[in-house]
């Protein structure tokens, strides 16, 4: 089932590439940064190189998205880091992390290591759970959230893709009161003349 | 078919809005009293057309009505698409607004260049040449605008060849609903309203 998902995601990557907007955004994971990449239409970009760039405009790195768009950067600096990978075809995807953002991250991973050695001295009943935990468990869990978390994700910023009728009729209004003015003007001028 | 903010470099985005300022203001002129609604309605019409989405494989594209609109204002379709192209912007998210005046100058100068070769073969004839005319012509204003969308990104730094290729190769479905829509609505304009072409080619 998979293997054709990801064959349907090849053979219609180039074309999906032209009608439509790109979408990415960069979340935190655990201790690293975590991207998505793909058009509005719901397909992703598939095997796509992304270059992530500091905030003075050097690169820190390089990352491939997988079969399903994502990608993964371990961040080494708590800079800014601006994500960029050009689709092709006049699409270029553009996605900065704030400096705070990644400082946390990079903080959340130092921080975990400590709290579980404070945690497993402190008696308790939730510590004691806490401290049963070893770290590989700690990683399932944390990854099975985020597996869980990715199509409500994924679901927002479709949601926020989405053109609804309101939209569309204000675009209308729009068009109409511009052209009002116009015909407005045109006639003052007819009539002046 | 809409670029985006960051894909072009800055002379190709100041060569944009410096054609597409000067393609307005021609249009404008051009743009009388009688053919304000004209432009405003497919100035609407474009501004909706781009969110029909025409399911085509496991794909699909929207459509674009350049060639209509080119074909019933002429010059004045530029100041009609910049209107639409501009809410696209501002509302969507298509495009940019950086881009906008490239983006003007590759939808609306294939428009005129369409009214400038098949708008006078429409006025002439019986009402179903002319559709076929019409046809040919949207199919055309589709076409030149994906080879001026390439020309943008070969200016940019793209290799000219794969990127017009792969541009107007995902278009041809576009091209032919076009072609179909834009004769329909040039053999029901001949019909109803024969005077706006025979104006519009004169003019």
């Amino acid at each position: 089932m998979k293997s054709w998902v990801v064959i349907a995601c090849l053979i219609c990557a180039p074309l999906p590439a032209l009608a439509h907007k790109v979408i990415a955004g960069v979340f935190p994971a655990g201790d690293a940064i975590e991207g998505e990449l793909g058009f509005s239409n719901g397909d992703m970009a598939v095997d796509q190189e992304v270059i992530v760039y500091g905030p003075d405009g050097a690169e820190l790195g390089r990352t491939v998205t997988d079969a399903d768009g994502f990608f993964l950067y371990v961040p080494k600096q708590p800079v800014a880091h601006r994500f960029t990978a050009d689709l092709g075809a006049g699409h270029v995807a553009n996605v900065t992390m704030n400096a705070q953002e990644v400082a946390e991250i990079m903080g959340v991973a130092a921080e975990v290591v400590e709290t579980s050695e404070v945690q497993a001295t402190v008696a308790g009943p939730e510590a004691v759970i806490f401290a049963g935990l070893s770290d590989e468990e700690r990683a399932a869990i944390a990854k099975a959230v985020r597996d869980e978390l990715r199509p409500l994700r994924r679901e927002i910023a479709a949601y926020r893709e989405q053109n609804d009728l309101q939209t569309i009729l204000g675009g209308i209004g729009y068009i109409l009161g511009l052209f009002g003015i116009g015909f407005y003007i045109a006639a003052r001028k007819k009539l002046a003349g | 078919m809409h670029i985006v903010d960051g894909a072009l470099s800055n002379p190709v985005v100041i060569g944009g809005a410096v054609a597409a300022v000067g393609g307005i203001a021609i249009g404008l002129r051009s743009l009388d009293l009688d053919r304000i609604p004209t432009a405003g309605v497919l100035s609407a019409s474009f501004f909706v057309a781009s969110l029909i989405h025409v399911p085509i494989g496991p794909s699909s594209v929207h459509l674009i009505l350049n060639g209509l609109a080119g074909l019933l204002l002429g010059w004045a379709a530029f100041p009609a698409l910049f209107v639409g192209l501009l809410l696209q912007a501002v509302f969507f998210g298509f495009g940019g607004l950086t881009v906008l005046g490239v983006n003007t100058v590759n939808i609306a100068l294939p428009a005129v260049l369409a009214w400038m070769i098949f708008g006078g073969l429409i006025g002439r004839g019986s009402p179903v040449h002319g559709a076929i005319w019409g046809g040919i012509g949207g199919a055309f204003a589709i076409a030149a605008t994906t080879g001026f969308v390439a020309i943008s990104l070969a200016l940019s730094g793209d290799e000219f060849l794969p990127a017009a290729k792969l541009v107007f190769f995902a278009h041809i479905p576009v091209m032919v609903i076009e072609a179909v829509l834009t004769g329909f609505a040039v053999l029901l304009a001949r019909k109803v309203k024969p005077e706006l072409f025979v104006k519009g080619a004169s003019a």
